[in-house]
């Protein structure tokens, strides 16, 4: 009766598809890019793709955590704008110090959590619906706050003076500054991803966060309290959104309305592509990661190839077609 | 000729004969019960006659004409109409009475004009006025009640001039007062012509309600006849066919101590409360049908649905509002539907069986991956799981396998009480015997064991007591080696009501 759940996996050219289609992936775009575009392999470029990840990376982690819970999260473009908005205004609007700074746009992005999870564990609304209407709200905000204008260094104010603040070194160092070569943004992502990864995989809250989204009714009818998890699930995703939303800040150096909108499908997309890479099956960091890179490495090609960046939209959906075929059919 | 016949059907499923040659016949005008054990055949026998599944051989023959259906709509032209157990799947929730009644004129309206709004209204307030129901006609339905809503189903199926009516446990989720309306609506009903084949569980029931009976055992007819001249105790011995010996199992040893106790526990779905006590190392068993609401009490008792009331472990009080509490305060539940409720299907055995484990494995809430390794190899050679791997994904695992890694989650976990709610369904005969010696070991290291099942047979094997359980409550107590087979099936079919004064309740009182 048993026997044929004992006989070892196949190994048949499709079960490695499954497995490492994902990698595969990555690398064939990587040597067609290398082969057709003269500076796509070089050391600038490869530092240029790896800081474009790092932003997509953390709201994809963020994301990833509401994923394993069996939920969703809409709202972490809006939620990466607004950060972006706050971190700014407080350094050119207010004059504030590098601890304010990044203490305001990571508690709006906890309150963003809390909030989804209101709506969507005690009000019980679906999860997408419940954090498309906190992506419009959030949104607004930041408009209504910018009243639509960038906030920027020297920027002129209504009373006619201009803005007291600037963006401050320790606060550009975020984005634009390096470490023996690496650029910061790029290391901030690299210990975020290992701390969530061995989190997620080796700790008891970890274990339970994917017990909630397995099956939360066993999870329950075992004691799991899966309403907490659920809502440490939302207010983590907010909380790694603001902080893509304080990296976007620092790299581009001011403060742009709805910066963080395109940050939503393309995290989205790094997370579900994360399913599939060796073949996991479910929602796990490392394959977020993966996800990330290989949807950095795409633009950062297609840029460089002069395909327009409406275009390439079209590229993003079709991968992330692929990537989801290539998981659910597994699942069979 | 008129009637309906059904005549020689057979039917198997691959090589597993269902039905041997039954020949079943319902006469105009009458309510005619059709009785059998769980796997007798009937639902098969009722899928063919509503066109669900075909016959490998056989006729149906109605009023006179030859049939064979292809297709559910076949059956209905035919004039079969089919009221399901479960009325929710044949309605839709968010739109209005007088809608959900007439959709299947709309839907057969291929040439002819749709009826126009005024015309449905009238139509549904007719049916309605024929089932006894006075509704507001847009009443949305999910706001109905679920007698509302099964005479609404009923209503439906009149519409379509229906006039052989096959009622599936119409009763399991009726109170009494809903039932005697329900009775009285089949009876106006038969007046006009209408014929009903009742399947039911509930023998009091089919007693004061069906003119004839036929009853099924493994795919065969065993008698047909009036059911005036059948007592209950008659049909009962028809279905089960031998007479099962008293029970010669030893009794087993247990303490005086209470372990376990629950006062006035609150039971939602019913709105009845319970009361119940479990020695240290005693088996209690509930007997009772489907929809006598065991699983509602399970679940009350682990606070998995709104309760109140009192609990008690080793005399010490508890009041719960979560399964959270429930668990932490020692009570370990194996649910009835293993995988919705107990299982992580798509994780390792490991990771199921050390669910409740993890803060002794974890330090600083890190993993000891070895030591959790351990614990699970032990468990699994504990309880012999198949394959005997940490590392197999539960969903591979065959049910009885999956069962094991169910309670195997509990074992370690020093609960006092164990709830096993059906924890033999879909599992094989080996599984099951290694299931029970499970639980027998459990009671002698002193656990209170609830086992709650509708196989009787089960009960008197493994029970130190045995409580009938009907509609919400605990009806009747018996100790398992003086009872027997024919008595749990009698009192939790709804017989020995109204101080009846038969053989079998006798010898419940005097046991």
């Amino acid at each position: 009766m048993a026997q044929t759940m004992l006989s070892p996996v196949k190994r048949s050219p499709l079960n490695f598809l499954y497995k490492h289609g994902t990698l595969l992936a990555i690398f064939v775009v990587i040597i067609y890019f290398s082969l057709t575009l003269d500076r796509f392999l070089t050391y600038e470029n490869f530092g240029d793709i790896l800081r474009s990840i790092s932003i997509v990376t953390l709201v994809a982690i963020g994301i990833t955590f509401s994923l394993i819970v069996d939920g969703f999260d809409l709202s972490v473009g809006s939620t990466v704008s607004l950060a972006t908005i706050a971190s700014a205004a407080a350094l050119v609007l207010y004059r504030q110090e590098i601890f304010v700074t990044l203490l305001v746009p990571l508690l709006l992005g906890v309150a963003i959590g809390l909030l989804n999870s209101l709506l969507i564990i005690k009000l019980k609304l679906p999860d997408l619906l419940a954090t498309l209407a906190t992506m419009y709200a959030v949104n607004g905000i930041q408009l209504t706050y910018t009243k639509g204008f960038s906030i920027y260094n020297d920027m002129p104010l209504p009373d006619g003076g201009t803005a007291p603040g600037k963006f401050i070194p320790s606060f550009l160092f975020i984005g634009q500054g390096e470490i023996g070569g690496i650029p910061f943004s790029v290391l901030l992502m690299l210990l975020v991803v290992a701390f969530t990864h061995l989190f997620l995989t080796y700790t008891k809250p970890g274990r339970l966060f994917y017990m909630t989204g397995e099956n939360r009714e066993a999870a329950r009818l075992a004691g799991i309290p899966v309403n907490r998890y659920r809502t440490y699930a939302y207010i983590i995703s907010g909380f790694f959104a603001a902080l893509g939303g304080i990296v976007l800040a620092s790299r581009i150096g001011t403060g742009q309305v709805s910066a963080g909108a395109s940050f939503l499908m393309d995290g989205v997309a790094a997370a579900y592509i994360g399913f599939s890479v060796f073949g996991a099956g479910k929602p796990n960091v490392i394959g977020t990661l993966f996800g990330s890179i290989l949807i950095g490495v795409l633009l950062n090609g297609l840029t460089m190839m002069n395909v327009p960046y409406y275009a390439q939209d079209i590229i993003k959906g079709a991968i992330l077609v692929g990537a989801l075929a290539l998981s659910h059919v597994q699942k069979k | 000729m008129s009637g309906l016949f059904m005549k020689s059907i057979y039917k198997s499923f691959g090589n597993v004969p269902v039905l041997k040659g039954v020949n079943f016949h319902v006469q105009k005008g009458e309510v005619h019960a059709l009785l059998g054990m769980n796997g007798a055949g009937k639902s098969t026998l009722m899928k063919i006659l509503a066109g669900d599944l075909s016959a490998n051989e056989g006729t149906i023959t109605i009023d006179g004409a030859d049939y064979r259906f292809s297709s559910p709509a076949d059956a209905k032209k035919a004039g079969i109409g089919l009221v399901v157990q479960e009325v929710d799947t044949a309605l839709f929730p968010s739109l209005p009475v007088y809608e959900n009644i007439v959709a299947d004129d709309i839907v057969n309206a291929k040439r002819q004009p749709l009826l126009s709004r005024k015309q449905q209204k009238q139509q549904a307030e007719k049916l309605l006025e024929q089932v006894g129901l006075s509704l507001p006609l847009h009443k949305p339905i999910q706001t109905c009640t679920l007698h509302e809503k099964q005479l609404i189903v009923l209503a439906k199926v009149l519409s379509s001039s229906a006039r052989y009516i096959i009622l599936d446990e119409p009763t399991a989720a009726l109170s009494e007062v809903e039932t005697k309306r329900l009775f009285q609506i089949i009876k106006q009903l038969k007046a006009q012509g209408v014929s009903f084949i009742y399947i039911s569980h509930k023998l009091k029931e089919v007693k004061e309600i069906c003119d004839r009976v036929t009853i099924l055992r493994d795919g065969i007819v065993v008698h047909s006849g009036n059911a005036a001249q059948l007592s209950i105790e008659d049909m009962i011995s028809h279905m089960i066919g031998r007479s099962y010996e008293r029970n010669e199992k030893a009794k087993r040893a247990y303490s005086d101590e209470v372990a376990f106790e629950v006062k006035q526990l609150h039971i939602a779905k019913t709105n009845t409360t319970v009361d119940l006590q479990i020695r240290k190392g005693e088996i209690v068993g509930i007997a009772g049908l489907a929809g006598a609401g065991k699983t509602e009490f399970a679940e009350s008792i682990l606070a998995a649905t709104k309760t109140s009331g009192e609990w008690f472990i080793h005399g010490k009080r508890y009041t719960f509002s979560s399964p959270q509490e429930a668990i932490a305060a020692g009570i370990c539940f194996i649910p009835e539907e293993r995988r919705k409720q107990g299982l992580f299907l798509r994780e390792t055995v490991r990771t199921n069986l050390t669910v409740r484990l993890l803060p002794l494995l974890a330090k600083w809430q890190w993993i000891l991956r070895k030591k959790e390794e351990e614990v699970a190899q032990q468990l699994i050679e504990t309880l012999r799981i198949h394959p005997p791997f940490p590392h197999a994904i539960v969903q591979h695992l065959s049910g009885g396998n999956q069962q094991k890694v169910v309670i195997g989650k509990w074992l370690h976990t020093n609960g006092d009480v164990f709830i096993f709610d059906e924890p033999t369904k879909g599992i094989d005969i080996n599984a099951k015997t290694e299931v029970f010696s499970i639980i027998r070991s459990l009671a002698d290291k002193g656990k209170a064991v609830l086992y709650m099942t509708s196989e009787f047979q089960e009960l008197l094997d493994i029970a130190d007591t045995i409580y009938v359980m009907a509609n919400g409550r605990l009806i009747r107590r018996f100790a398992a080696e003086t009872t027997t087979y024919e008595q749990l099936i009698y009192y939790s079919s709804g017989g020995g009501e109204n101080g009846s004064n038969n053989a079998l309740a006798r010898e419940a009182v005097s046991s």
